[in-house]
């Protein structure tokens, strides 16, 4: 068995006959199984990625756009600190995400999320203003941005919510508040990235019920 | 994994060896959910459900009366998976109606709808990790072109000017690293994401 049955087979371009027969072996052969298996959960990912745009494949590294985009995210970040930061705005919309500061009260609601093996139950936001710690290594000296998704089962995945420059609170945890009320129900997910490095962000998910 | 032939499994399940019972499962569980994730379009709870339920049945039948040929275990197994797959999609169809959309929704079942949001989600957030690590624009768009627009590789290739072996190279290695994401998250045994603590 290669690649390329196994690819004709998630494709769906082999005979029935044939896919059966595959599906035979697939039985008797659990490494190779898990082989397809990883196929097939690649392209799956892909579809659901590509379900509400495919501009995540099509994005450019040029150099041109990277700077046309670094503009266009200046300007939006002034028009973002307008709008939200402007008391008198009757326009102004509620806060989703915000971060922890000296004035936050430590004895309000709190959500724990962390990353671990073995748990395939996602943690459920309690209703309410909600400060969430997010527990992992985080280095003191750094910045970092936090990113919240919500993941739509057949649509795209939205980033409702970005804030940038946070410090972690301890080298154990870094932590945001999160305004439960504005969030609807569905699956959602906070995205660590540690800035100016090239280190791969990591995703915490929860549950808005 | 060494693989156990069988009739060997067949005789020791038979003779009451519960060590038979869980190398079957080890043994028979990643090849059904290659063939039910084939049958059950990305739901997850039915694929879980389907697995469980063939192996459970495979079992009782070894316990019982046995297979007529035990060298063709396997076979056996999927046929199973394959039976159990249609008769799900015949109750599906038999449950469809003209339903009032909204208020399905309304009525939605929490546990069942994050279970599947949750089922995409481990490969959907693979598969977003790949894609920022990518450097070459061309490598996400060849992603695209074969596994969501189902291209031939030849077209791809004359498409992005590319060699078949440089192809071959570029999908190998994002094949590798989506692996590597699953497998580093904890996302290869479906123990994704967090837990309140």
């Amino acid at each position: 068995m290669n690649q390329e049955l196994i690819e004709q087979y998630v494709a769906g371009r082999l005979s029935e006959d044939h896919a059966q027969a595959f599906e035979d072996y697939c039985l008797a052969n659990p490494d190779f199984a898990r082989q397809v298996e990883y196929e097939q959960r690649l392209k799956a990912g892909i579809v659901e990625v590509a379900r509400g745009t495919t501009a995540e494949f099509v994005r450019s590294n040029h150099p041109l756009h990277l700077r046309l985009a670094a503009a266009a995210s200046v300007l939006l970040a002034f028009v973002a600190m307008f709008y939200f930061w402007n008391p008198g705005s009757p326009a102004a919309a509620p806060t989703i995400m915000a971060a922890v500061t000296d004035t936050t009260p430590r004895d309000g609601i709190s959500l724990r999320l962390a990353l671990v093996r073995g748990s395939d139950t996602a943690p459920a936001l309690p209703a309410g203003m909600v400060r969430v710690e997010i527990v992992g290594l985080f280095d003191l000296g750094n910045q970092y941005s936090v990113a919240l998704d919500r993941l739509e089962q057949n649509k795209k995945i939205d980033t409702i919510a970005t804030l940038n420059d946070q410090h972690p609170s301890s080298p154990v945890s870094l932590e945001v508040m999160i305004d439960s009320k504005q969030l609807r129900s569905g699956l959602y997910s906070l995205r660590v990235r540690k800035q100016a490095s090239g280190e791969e962000a990591l995703d915490f998910g929860f549950v808005k019920f | 994994m060494d693989f156990v032939p069988g009739g060997e499994l067949s005789r020791r399940i038979r003779e009451g060896d519960v060590s038979a019972e869980s190398e079957l499962i080890r043994q028979f569980e990643p090849g059904l959910r290659v063939l039910l994730r084939r049958r059950t379009g990305g739901d997850h709870g039915l694929l879980q459900d389907l697995v469980q339920e063939t192996l459970l049945i495979v079992i009782q039948r070894l316990r019982g009366d046995g297979i007529e040929d035990p060298q063709k275990l396997a076979a056996f197994a999927a046929q199973t998976a394959r039976n159990l797959a249609i008769a799900s999609l015949r109750k599906a169809e038999r449950q469809r109606t003209d339903v009032d959309s909204e208020a399905t929704d309304r009525n939605a079942d929490p546990t069942q709808s994050v279970d599947r949001i949750a089922s995409d989600l481990e490969a959907a957030l693979a598969v977003r990790a790949l894609l920022r690590e990518l450097p070459q624009p061309r490598d996400r768009l060849m992603l695209k072109r074969f596994y969501l627009d189902d291209h031939d590789k030849e077209l791809i290739c004359q498409e992005l000017d590319l060699s078949e072996a440089a192809f071959n190279q570029a999908l190998s290695r994002a094949r590798r690293r989506f692996r590597q994401i699953l497998e580093e998250r904890g996302f290869a045994k479906r123990d994704l994401l967090s837990l309140g603590l």
